[in-house]
């Protein structure tokens, strides 16, 4: 199976291996704190939102154990009738009342709902009516039996309707008789000041506290109003769950911290609810600034990696750039790169293999010249065993003749040729050598082919030395004679001229009026792809074109143009150079 | 590209959470008009609004005319509401044509009007908050009929309060049909106090001396009950059905003058309509339900219940 998605870049790689650890630790560190933050947080509001209930309860409990402590000394004074007329009695509890704005009166009735004591001289209702209340009948049932009612309206006085809190106990008193009888004292309290305690704590921006009493229902609640009117519900049934202590719970989508606690004296339990999302709402603004602080790491370790990755990866993009180019054949540029210790040394190892490759490519290049070269000489210097049998059975033939003048010039001839032919073992020779040379060819085979043919040869002055490269032009007069004046009826001319051709040319013209070549012949016997006849026209003059070109560069060579029956033309090119010296022959 | 990218998206970030916190932290500013600026009845609903602003946060401000017959103060506090911009305006119109405009410029401006207890002829409101005054017109005669023997010729006075608000008409209308299908019932005449004491009473007196076969009242506003009270005093025969939970009501109730109080829950009206129009600011759907009412007679009247209904405006 192959991946359908390429091989990533190391730059790419690098990237997201350094974003995705980085971001991973990062988040990972946040979700710790966040963690820790919100359950520090959270713990801190429940022990100050339980700690507010239990300031409320207290206040509660202050203020109940007060007016048990009032409902005391009534109970005390009740039982001293016979020492303290009524009025006495009376006026020391009245005194007690006024100065409290929170007791709106204390009253003793006799169990058939009369008074005995009261604070209070407004017309009373009929004992009928206030023994069906509820604090009256709830009150009964032994000395000491006591109940805290929940807010309701005063149904003491007639035209009178304050909203209170009562207190009821059942005492003994001595009547104006001196006989012990059973009583009911009640105290109403103002519900304002007890609500007061209730309202002025503050459970985050919107909770509140209230009261349920032993069964569970609403004593006091600040929402009341709205409960009646199913504005608000509240969620008894949890809190009936659990008697006691703190819970959270979510009611109607809001997650709640309840505190539940009871409360001395009465037999209430007061519930205390907060909502958590106000709690934690510094939470809220660490979390958003949390965030903040996130995304900001976050982007800071994308750039980061990005630049870290580019800064390590950049050195070898640069050597991948390098080798291809290497790979393109261009050797040329140095291909050192900086950065990091292992691309730089990796660099100049690359470095290192690419100079050795093109010393290795120079050297190579170097041989096979060389090799060309040997080659090509070794070529030239084969002298055509049919011309030297060919030019000795003429040298017989005239001896046969007695021609001595003949075989005297043939054998001489013969001599020169040879002579300038080794020539020392030299490569190059000066231009009147090589004239000399093709000279003595000429007139070898001149008298060869009787007279068949006229030759001139001319140079211009003060070029005698200038240096060539040897037996370049005898090729190119054999072809003329082989291939073209021996077909001819009439007398064949080949002129040989030198002379100089700007800028730094030297020029042999080879001019014969032989039968010439026609244009595929002509395009042919200079290119190595043309057919190659054994003994053919075209090797020689092809060899001397390569060894030209080998030895001073293509912009040199030869230069053929031929006509058919007009003759053909060859040029050799070559530079012109420093004239040399010519070889000392040895004296004969 | 991808830095302009990041930059957006520190940007969206930001500003993501300076509007997050730019929510959490609006306050509206909510006018509550009322018809006057006495009353249990403006009272209670008023301290239902009060509770509704301790709940969110927001801020109130109460306006009104001194007297409920001065609409012509009514039109100029919505006005003033209007000038100074506020967010939304609970307003208990006590003239059903006469608010008409200035109620359509202020919802024009954009604020948010939503109708506390009555309501206009034409123009309506973002929301409209009340009680079931047909429902109540209904109850309250079936009550008055229940105090007389079958057969026995009922004559009945309707005193009102003003004579063009929504709630008013609705329950004269009530009333009418009500007596309409009962057989020897009537109503001898159905007028308006303009919420005056004196001018209730007179009308009462009056209404007595030309016709004493009257054996039935209805007062439907707290100001008139107390009128036809004082003319009531020392004549028992006749039975009288009033609204309001005047403590001078509760003692005529105590005393037997009065029959029956009808109490509608204005702490509801306010603390709702305060509610609906915070809920209409926030785009949220507010509840629509009506606001409850009870009949209060001697024999319920210290019922837990009634107990917080009837003294709701003393606790």
């Amino acid at each position: 199976m192959k991946s359908i998605r390429g091989p990533h870049s190391i730059k790419t790689i690098l990237s997201i291996a350094i974003a995705v650890v980085s971001i991973s630790f990062t988040l990972l560190v946040s979700a710790i704190l966040y963690t820790q933050f919100s359950s520090t947080i959270r713990e801190n509001a429940t022990v100050s939102t339980r700690e507010i209930v239990r300031q409320v309860n207290a206040n509660l409990n202050f203020y109940t154990n007060d007016i048990l402590t009032i409902a005391g000394y009534a109970r005390d004074l009740a039982k001293q009738t016979n020492d303290l007329p009524r009025f006495e009695i009376e006026q020391r509890l009245r005194s007690i009342v006024d100065s409290r704005q929170d007791i709106v009166c204390l009253v003793l009735f006799n169990l058939e709902g009369e008074a005995v004591l009261s604070t209070s001289d407004a017309k009373l209702r009929s004992a009928k009516e206030i023994k069906d209340q509820t604090w009256f009948t709830r009150a009964l049932g032994g000395e000491g039996n006591f109940y805290f009612t929940g807010p309701h309206v005063q149904q003491l006085f007639t035209s009178s309707y304050p909203w209170v809190i009562t207190y009821s106990q059942q005492i003994s008193y001595l009547d104006e008789g001196g006989e012990t009888k059973y009583g009911l004292l009640a105290i109403d309290m103002n519900f304002w000041a007890v609500s007061e305690l209730c309202q002025n704590a503050r459970l985050g921006s919107t909770g509140y506290v209230y009261f349920i009493d032993n069964n569970g229902k609403i004593v006091y609640h600040p929402y009341q109003q709205l409960i009646n009117s199913d504005l608000f519900n509240e969620d008894l049934d949890a809190v009936q769950e659990h008697i006691f202590g703190t819970f959270t719970n979510t009611f109607e989508g809001r997650e709640r911290l309840v505190i539940v606690d009871t409360v001395n004296n009465a037999r209430w339990r007061i519930v205390g609810v907060a909502y958590m999302d106000e709690l934690m709402s510094g939470l809220d603004q660490y979390t958003s600034v949390m965030f903040l602080v996130l995304a900001f790491c976050i982007i800071i370790t994308i750039l980061l990696s990005r630049t870290v990755s580019a800064y390590i990866s950049r050195p070898i993009r640069e050597l991948e750039r390098l080798m291809n180019s290497v790979e393109r054949g261009d050797f040329s540029s140095p291909p050192t790169v900086g950065g990091n210790q292992e691309v730089a040394a990796l660099s100049q190892t690359f470095a290192l293999m690419v100079g050795r490759i093109r010393q290795l490519m120079d050297d190579i290049v170097k041989s096979q010249e060389m090799k060309r070269k040997f080659e090509l000489d070794a070529l030239q210097a084969k002298i055509n065993p049919h011309f030297l049998y060919n030019t000795l059975d003429s040298v017989v033939w005239m001896a046969e003749q007695n021609n001595t003048e003949g075989v005297i010039t043939m054998i001489t001839s013969l001599a020169k040729l040879f002579r300038i032919s080794i020539s020392k073992g030299r490569d190059i020779i000066t231009l009147s050598e090589e004239l000399e040379h093709v000279r003595n060819y000429l007139i070898i085979q001149q008298i060869r082919y009787r007279d068949k043919f006229e030759f001139s040869i001319s140079m211009e002055a003060g070029m005698e030395n200038l240096p060539t490269i040897k037996l370049i032009v005898q090729p190119i007069v054999e072809n003329a004679i082989y291939h073209g004046i021996k077909y001819l009826q009439e007398m064949g001319h080949i002129d040989i001229k030198v002379f100089k051709r700007k800028p730094g040319a030297v020029v042999i013209e080879v001019r014969d009026n032989g039968v010439g070549m026609d244009e595929q012949k002509l395009s042919n016997i200079l290119s190595y792809e043309g057919p190659h006849h054994k003994g053919g026209a075209g090797i020689g003059v092809r060899n001397v074109h390569q060894r030209i070109q080998l030895y001073y560069g293509s912009d040199y060579g030869l230069e053929i143009s031929s006509e058919l029956d007009e003759g053909t033309l060859v040029r050799l090119v070559i530079p012109e150079q420093v004239p040399i010296h010519p070889i000392k022959v040895a004296s004969s | 590209m991808k830095r302009v990218l990041l930059i957006l998206l520190i940007t969206t970030l930001l500003l993501g959470c300076s509007n997050k916190q730019q929510d959490q932290n609006k306050t509206y500013r909510i006018a509550v008009i009322t018809m006057m600026q006495g009353g249990e009845f403006w009272g209670a609903l008023k301290n239902g609004a009060r509770s509704a602003r301790s709940a969110t946060g927001s801020v109130l401000e109460f306006l009104a005319p001194v007297n409920e017959s001065d609409y012509e103060g009514q039109i100029s506090a919505v006005q003033r509401a209007i000038d100074q911009q506020f967010d939304a305006i609970v307003l208990s119109p006590s003239h059903y044509t006469r608010l008409e405009d200035v109620v359509a410029k202020a919802r024009s401006k954009g604020i948010k009007v939503v109708f506390a207890d009555t309501s206009l002829m034409n123009v309506h409101p973002d929301l409209s908050i009340t009680a079931d005054y047909q429902a109540i017109g209904k109850a309250m005669a079936e009550h008055a009929f229940s105090h007389f023997a079958e057969g026995e010729p009922i004559k009945a006075l309707v005193l009102g309060s003003m004579p063009n608000t929504s709630s008013m008409t609705a329950i004269v209308e009530a009333l009418a049909a009500n007596f309409a299908k009962k057989e020897g019932a009537a109503i001898v005449n159905a007028t308006y106090s303009f919420t005056d004491e004196a001018i209730a009473k007179d009308i009462t007196t009056s209404a007595l001396a030309s016709d004493p076969s009257i054996n039935l009242i209805f007062a439907l506003e707290e100001y008139t009950a107390h009128g036809v009270a004082n003319a009531l005093k020392e004549n028992q025969k006749v039975h009288f059905i009033a609204f309001g939970t005047t403590q001078y009501e509760i003692q005529l109730l105590e005393q037997g003058v009065i029959d029956a109080l009808v109490v509608v829950n204005s702490f509801n009206l306010g603390y709702r309509a305060v509610m609906a129009a915070i809920d209409l600011l926030n785009g949220i759907k507010p509840i629509e339900k009506l606001v409850d009412f009870d009949l209060v007679t001697k024999e319920s009247m210290f019922s837990e219940e009634h107990q917080r209904l009837l003294f709701q405006t003393l606790q």
